[in-house]
């Protein structure tokens, strides 16, 4: 009898051991075999999870790479636990209506609720535009509304300049269990206003199969992406499947562009902030460069044909029946990307896109977004109910419930990704990778003119022409 | 008996308008407190804002070529319906089909339609070896606001013949056979008979369809959100995107004014022609 469990327990064990290393092992570099504290490692930046106890592959003094400790957060200590509700009722606001998300959040939800019987969430859920459009006043006018989601960029900035968000700085939850590099997105004039969930890269997916069988490897820099397009182009693909007529999709390959387009991040943030003024125009030296990158890639067939009228979904068909080897979009595609074909489940990865031949400042974009705050105006029992649930929120398991379900990299540590397409995207968080500086033009209307310019330049247009026309408008709009 | 019309007027449209006109004196983001700038927003409108003239001749085209066609199929149609037969009704049912979906819809469904390199109608124009005719529909400034022109005229002509069918059906009998007897042809009992006795049917075809194409806004936002670069932008949507995009409510509320001037003076223009057709 005893032989006999023992048996079954082996068999269990080796069936265990199987599962484990045919799923896992193929899905990441991070996981191969090896990493220890203080051993040597090859690639550097590598990463072998978001844990508080994962190793990172860094240099040390002696030029040597070896498996370090990775430091995360921004405080000290391991992630500590939710903080205890009081009873009673508030409204979570917020734009995520996807179904994964849904599901996720009614889960979540249901959870706390369980934990702390007499404390309730009711989801207040809007569409992303009637959202900007509307929350803002709705929840200036509703105390109830103790917890609230903004989106990074303009709309965060709105809401922070109406007083109406909590500073969460001192909460240690915000600083052990927060992925730091996560939290600027959330800081306003030096105050910890918001605390980004999602994790998100908005850097190209690629399509490993394509990628295999062609034997390439990843471009280098501007001249190495121009040669890559053409030869991609000459085997019959459309190299990027580029959204041209949805302006927002079509606008995160502009992040790569302006990546590395100045010295420096804050060079570049200073020339942004100078567009967003009307402190300079398109017709700039900085803005003409980048203007170019977008003629050299049109030039070199990288854009699908009629660019301009490629729409989203248009360009998702493209990556999805393999037309395409890349979706220049980033990692919250993939999700629908699955559902448009499962056989690319675990066939996706990001890859980095350096658009220069020059000083690489970045080589990878990454936003944090769904920037979750806590109502100013609401009373201090409903204060103490939305930080304990955004804690809740903010805690490993419960953030992994959200990540796994919404196919979304979150901005938590301890969060173990089970789905294969966020395992194999997960190491380009701790690659040398910039904040979206697309989000950096606050003025909607300059952001909007300015990701139409270049879109005209991809339809075909000189930039001698489609410059001065644009700055002349971004001129006419900030003046009215 | 006219108090609650007088009140709702009074909550609805005459203290929203005072406000409005109030707004349009300010330069006001929803955020910080209203500052008053006198006309200055009048002003940049009429001599600084090349976008704003831009939308008005997108406008008027826009307007111009749904009115037309719309009617012009509209009264056809209804002509070859007029009668009560079982065909007729079909044909009718078949034709009004595209009015009782929502806006957003249609213009999905148009969106794929024109996509240039999946699209059906590219398609067509492929197959039929006439690639000259396959175009960048929605993506190219010459040919947005075209496309979404067709698209407005066929999703609201069938509304349009059912007004029409009304009217025809209105004529009496005996003005057909009298000029049947006094052997006038087809054509000549169209022009005398016909055109004549539904100028009253046309002159409410054309003002519904006037404000109606003034107010695209869905269909439009839908399909091209104004662009590419405003070629397809029209006063609705330029609004919108003023107000909730750029939070310019004082902007906006100017040029709001400014649209409710060219809507009046486009249908008063209309009436003006029509009616003296009608006394003719």
């Amino acid at each position: 009898m005893k032989q006999k469990v023992n048996a079954k327990a082996f068999k269990a064990l080796i069936a265990m051991a199987f599962a484990i290393s045919a799923t896992v092992v193929p899905l990441s570099q991070s996981f191969a075999a090896g990493e220890s504290l203080g051993k040597s490692c090859t690639t550097e930046g590598l990463m072998t999870g978001t844990k508080s106890t994962s190793l990172i592959c860094v240099k040390g003094g002696n030029d040597k790479l070896t498996w370090q400790r990775v430091k995360l957060a921004s405080g000290s200590g391991r992630p500590v636990a939710n903080l205890t509700p009081p009873k009673g009722e508030i409204e979570f606001w917020h734009y995520r209506v996807e179904l994964g998300d849904q599901r996720a959040l009614v889960k979540i939800i249901s959870d706390f609720e369980a934990k702390y019987p007499g404390t309730k969430i009711k989801q207040v859920v809007r569409d992303t535009t009637t959202y900007n459009n509307t929350a803002r006043v709705a929840i200036l006018a509703n105390p109830k509304a103790a917890l609230f989601a903004t989106s990074r960029g303009a709309i965060f900035d709105q809401f922070a300049k109406s007083d109406m968000m909590l500073d969460l700085s001192g909460q240690r939850y915000v600083k052990q269990n927060v992925v730091a590099k996560g939290l600027t997105a959330g800081q306003f004039e030096g105050k910890q206003l918001g605390i980004p969930y999602q994790y998100l890269f908005n850097n190209p997916i690629v399509n490993t199969d394509i990628w295999a069988k062609e034997k390439w490897t990843t471009p280098k820099n501007l001249t190495g992406w121009v040669n890559w397009c053409k030869d991609a182009k000459a085997k019959g693909y459309v190299p990027l499947a580029w959204p041209g007529a949805t302006r927002g999709q079509a606008a995160q390959i502009s992040n790569s562009a302006l990546m590395n387009s100045a010295g420096s991040y804050n060079e570049l943030a200073n020339n942004l902030a100078d567009l967003n003024s009307g402190k300079i125009d398109l017709t700039s030296k900085w803005f003409e460069g980048v203007a170019d990158i977008y003629v050299k890639l049109r030039n070199a067939g990288c854009f699908p044909d009629n660019a301009t009228g490629v729409t989203e979904a248009a360009a998702y068909n493209l990556f999805a029946t393999g037309k395409s080897p890349i979706l220049p979009i980033g990692t919250f595609a993939m999700g629908s990307i699955v559902g448009l074909n499962p056989n690319l489940n675990g066939k996706m990865e990001l890859m980095s896109m350096v658009l220069t031949d020059g000083k690489v400042v970045a080589e990878g974009i990454m936003n944090n977004t769904y920037t979750l705050s806590v109502n100013k105006n609401s009373n201090s029992r409903d204060q103490k109910i939305a930080n304990a649930f955004l804690s809740y929120l903010l805690t490993g398991k419960v953030a992994e419930i959200y990540a796994n379900e919404t196919l979304q990299h979150v901005n938590v540590l301890d969060v173990e990704y089970k789905n294969v397409n966020l395992l194999n995207t997960v190491s380009f968080q701790a690659k040398n990778t910039m904040l979206a500086p697309r989000f950096l033009l606050l003025n909607a209307a300059v952001s909007d003119l300015t990701q139409d310019a270049l879109i005209q330049i991809v339809g075909g247009k000189s930039p001698d022409v489609v410059l001065p026309d644009f700055s002349k408008q971004i001129k006419q709009k900030l003046a009215g | 008996m006219g108090l609650p019309a007088a009140i709702i007027f009074t909550g609805f449209y005459f203290v929203p308008f005072i406000a409005n006109l109030r707004y349009s004196l300010t330069r006001w983001d929803r955020i910080t407190e209203p500052e008053f700038v006198g006309f200055r927003n009048f002003v940049n409108l009429l001599t600084n804002d090349d976008l704003f003239y831009k939308v008005l001749g997108n406008n008027l085209r826009f307007t111009f070529l749904v009115v037309l066609f719309q009617t012009l199929f509209s009264l056809i149609f209804a002509i070859f319906l007029v009668k009560n037969t079982r065909t007729n009704i079909a044909l009718r049912t078949l034709f009004f089909f595209p009015t009782i979906l929502s806006s957003v819809s249609v213009g999905m469904i148009w969106l794929f339609m024109y996509d240039p390199n999946f699209g059906a109608i590219n398609l067509f124009f492929t197959r039929l070896g006439l690639e000259g005719f396959a175009l960048n529909w929605l993506g190219s400034e010459s040919s947005a606001l075209y496309a979404i022109t067709f698209t407005q005229v066929w999703f609201h002509t069938g509304q349009m013949m059912v007004i029409y069918i009304a009217g025809l059906q209105q004529i009496p009998q005996e003005l057909y056979e009298a000029a049947e007897m006094d052997g006038a042809s087809r054509w000549q009992q169209f022009r005398n008979v016909t055109w004549p006795m539904s100028i009253p049917t046309t002159i409410v075809v054309m003002a519904y369809t006037t404000i109606q194409s003034f107010r695209a806004f869905d269909l439009i936002f839908a399909m091209t959100q104004g662009g590419p670069n405003n070629s397809s932008n029209i006063f609705a949507v330029l609004i919108y995107q003023t107000v909730f995009s750029e939070l310019r409510i004082g902007y906006a509320a100017t040029q709001s004014i400014f649209f409710i001037i060219v809507l009046v003076f486009v249908t008063l223009l209309q009436r003006k022609f029509l009616n003296s057709r009608y006394e003719k």
